[in-house]
């Protein structure tokens, strides 16, 4: 059914149908696979109610959050027993630019990488299955570090972003059975929407809608008085609640959030961005009312920190006014004030500053801090008419390496892809900065998650302690691609006769890269360790938990007890266990 | 809904901030003639400045056959809601 207007795509509308669709009726059916690096269980009941207007039964196979590679180059895995007629792959430009955040060596190429890996991606799955491969290409991310002059600057990320569209494009026409989901023009188109008067046009010729047209009358401005010299040369940042959430000073060093999987993503986003400022030749302070040391502590140890002590030309932590200290900043780098960017989240703060340094720029930031980085692109106060090779250098981002394009491509079978990888894992048991996540985890993990026991922040902090026969571990791992967090939780019990596995939790994003054969492992050598000669295992089934049924076989245990409502007991002979290899290195 | 002579005092408004002129007084068979400044740029400006403040829009046609202010005025009376 071809629609006459747009007006039936409403979102809530859809989702209503999807609840009473009954598709059983329609003639023909289709098996679409999803893979994206994005969350996107919304679009599958969208699609099937959308494609059930058109007399289709969709059956969607939609992947783990995340695990696009490893789902294409592992031949059995559940992409491929599902043997789809179309795969729909779907990366988003957010997972793209974390990407690009933590390349930062031979950038210049990171169109061109990006691109060989989607190709590879695409061969395989030609090789593997006869499906049409539909390859959806990016919005343009709107980071701008340069200002305008990012269009000059070929290694910035809107540069490369455009030319990664371009590379799809192009590869798409070499290949028959790959099609183009055009993403890019439906984000542009609709703010395209916005920009564009075409009844304006029509009756006046205008340029664009008039209430557009100051900004580019502004940006005109930008570009013509960042020639003479006006720009800003320092970024002055707060810290609680502008470089991560929380409040140092009571919440602990522990207590401030800014992972990038979690409530402080904003903020870590934000040092990210500041952090290409610096690479750019910007100069960033750190200007807060805090204790000296516990501030410092936190550049120094946070594991999740984006910015490090060293990023940081001047520290100002002490309980001065602000404005005092801001202009000791100015004097010791011998700027002018106007080349100053203050960023604070408290009102009042940023109040005091404009009150009595006018010539500060102290953005209004929003209230809400997802909207910081976007904020400040907008207001475009970055805005630079140079980028020397001498720049470049000084930033230490450009390091011509042409064989590292080459050497990623031709992988075709799972463990050479895994080998690449460059996997680095660590298991440890339970500390301050892990527990709220872990605590998370156990309250949100349902599919590889064996006994689905939700130990809250209480007892976890309980098993941190010591208290009670509870050992507890969390794993993190990492890749070349970046931190991929914590993602798996393991609770022990130190029982009389054996060591038993109270609780075994992982995110299925990182399935099938041998974090389970890894973990195993250690299990079985913290048990002889403790001279235990059993390990004991439980799984209780849940409507959701089917796909680790048989987690304790695969690594030799023995079924030695089964209930009437499927719950499973396990054991394992220490002696008899042989450790798996795992393409894991442990992380320094 | 807004009667007439409030939608006249509204659009009298918008009038003397597209012209710069606060002696400018509307009647039905005014045309653009009659300002001096009334170009199409303004006219322009003029029909965006009435759009907004009126939360309406009008089509390219509408736009292009208004003969005087007396037209206009039952145009923009057309698309207020009742």
């Amino acid at each position: 059914m071809l629609s006459s207007d747009a007006s039936h795509l409403d979102y809530r509308s859809l989702l209503r149908a999807s609840k009473r669709l009954d598709a059983s009726s329609c003639p023909r059916a289709l098996r679409l696979a999803i893979l994206s690096d994005a969350a996107v269980p919304q679009l599958v009941p969208l699609l099937q109610v959308l494609f059930a207007r058109d007399a289709v039964r969709a059956e969607i196979y939609l992947a783990e959050y995340d695990s696009t590679e490893i789902e294409v180059f592992n031949p059995k895995s559940r992409l491929f027993e599902f043997d789809p007629e179309v795969v729909l792959l779907l990366p988003s430009v957010n997972a793209l630019r974390q990407r690009y955040a933590r390349e930062v060596e031979d950038r210049i190429h990171f169109a061109d990488r990006v691109a060989a890996e989607i190709g590879e991606l695409h061969d395989l799955l030609a090789s593997r299955c006869p499906a049409v491969i539909l390859q959806s290409n990016f919005a343009p991310p709107y980071e701008r570090p340069f200002g305008n002059f990012d269009q000059k600057v070929p290694e910035a990320f809107t540069s490369q972003a455009a030319r990664l569209n371009l590379e799809i494009a192009d590869q798409a026409r070499r290949r028959s059975r790959v099609l183009v989901n055009d993403v890019a023009a439906l984000a542009t188109r609709e703010g395209l929407r916005h920009w564009l008067d075409e009844r304006l046009w029509t009756l006046a010729k205008t340029f664009c809608a008039l209430e557009h047209l100051p900004l580019v009358a502004q940006n005109v401005v930008d570009i013509v008085l960042s020639q003479s010299g006006r720009g800003v040369k320092c970024v002055v940042t707060d810290l609680d609640g502008t470089l991560w959430s929380g409040v140092i000073g009571d919440d602990g060093i522990e207590g401030i959030e800014l992972d990038r999987f979690g409530h402080g993503e904003p903020h870590h986003r934000l040092q990210q961005f500041l952090l290409e400022l610096k690479r750019r030749g910007l100069i960033l302070a750190v200007c807060s009312k805090n204790e000296h040391e516990t501030a410092l502590r936190a550049f120094r140890e946070h594991p999740d920190m984006v910015l490090r002590e060293a990023d940081i030309a001047i520290f100002s932590v002490n309980w001065q006014p602000k404005p005092d200290n801001i202009r000791q900043i100015a004097e010791t780098l011998n700027i002018g004030l106007d080349s100053i960017l203050f960023l604070d989240d408290n009102p009042f703060e940023r109040e005091l500053v404009r009150e009595t340094l006018p010539d500060v720029i102290v953005p209004e930031l929003p209230e809400d801090a997802a909207d910081y980085v976007r904020f400040l692109c907008e207001l475009n106060p970055f805005e630079t008419s140079s980028f020397s090779q001498e720049d470049r250098r000084r930033s230490d981002l450009y390091r011509q390496n042409a064989s590292r394009v080459e050497a990623r491509s031709g992988f075709t079978d799972l463990s050479a892809y895994l080998e690449s990888l460059d996997m680095q894992i660590a298991m440890r048991p339970f500390d301050a900065f892990a527990i709220p996540r872990v605590a998370q985890l156990l309250q949100r993990s349902n599919q590889f998650n064996l006994t689905t026991r939700r130990h809250g922040m209480a007892e976890c902090e309980a098993i941190m302690r010591g208290q009670g026969s509870l050992l507890g571990f969390y794993l993190q791992l990492a890749d070349k691609f970046g931190d991929n967090g914590l993602i798996s939780v393991i609770i022990l019990r130190t029982a009389e006769q054996a060591l038993e596995v109270d609780t075994w939790l992982m995110s299925c994003r990182v399935l099938g890269r041998g974090v389970e054969q890894y973990a195993m492992n250690r299990v079985v050598a913290l048990a002889k360790e403790r001279g235990y000669a059993r390990v004991d295992g439980t799984y209780i089934p849940t409507p959701k938990n089917l796909m680790v049924r048989d987690f304790f076989k695969q690594f030799g245990f023995d079924r030695v007890g089964e209930t009437a409502d499927g719950r499973t007991e396990w054991r394992l002979a220490v002696s008899t266990y042989l450790p798996g290899t795992v393409p894991l290195k442990e992380m320094a | 809904m807004i009667d007439d002579s409030e939608l006249r005092a509204r659009l009298t408004e918008i009038f003397h901030e597209i012209f710069d002129d606060d002696t400018i007084e509307i009647h039905d068979e005014m045309t653009a003639a009659e300002v001096e400044e009334w170009d199409s740029l303004n006219h322009i400006n003029l029909i965006v400045a009435v759009e907004r403040s009126f939360a309406v829009k009008f089509t390219t046609t509408e736009v292009g056959n208004l003969a005087n202010i007396g037209e206009f005025i039952a145009l923009l009376k057309g698309k207020l809601p009742d």
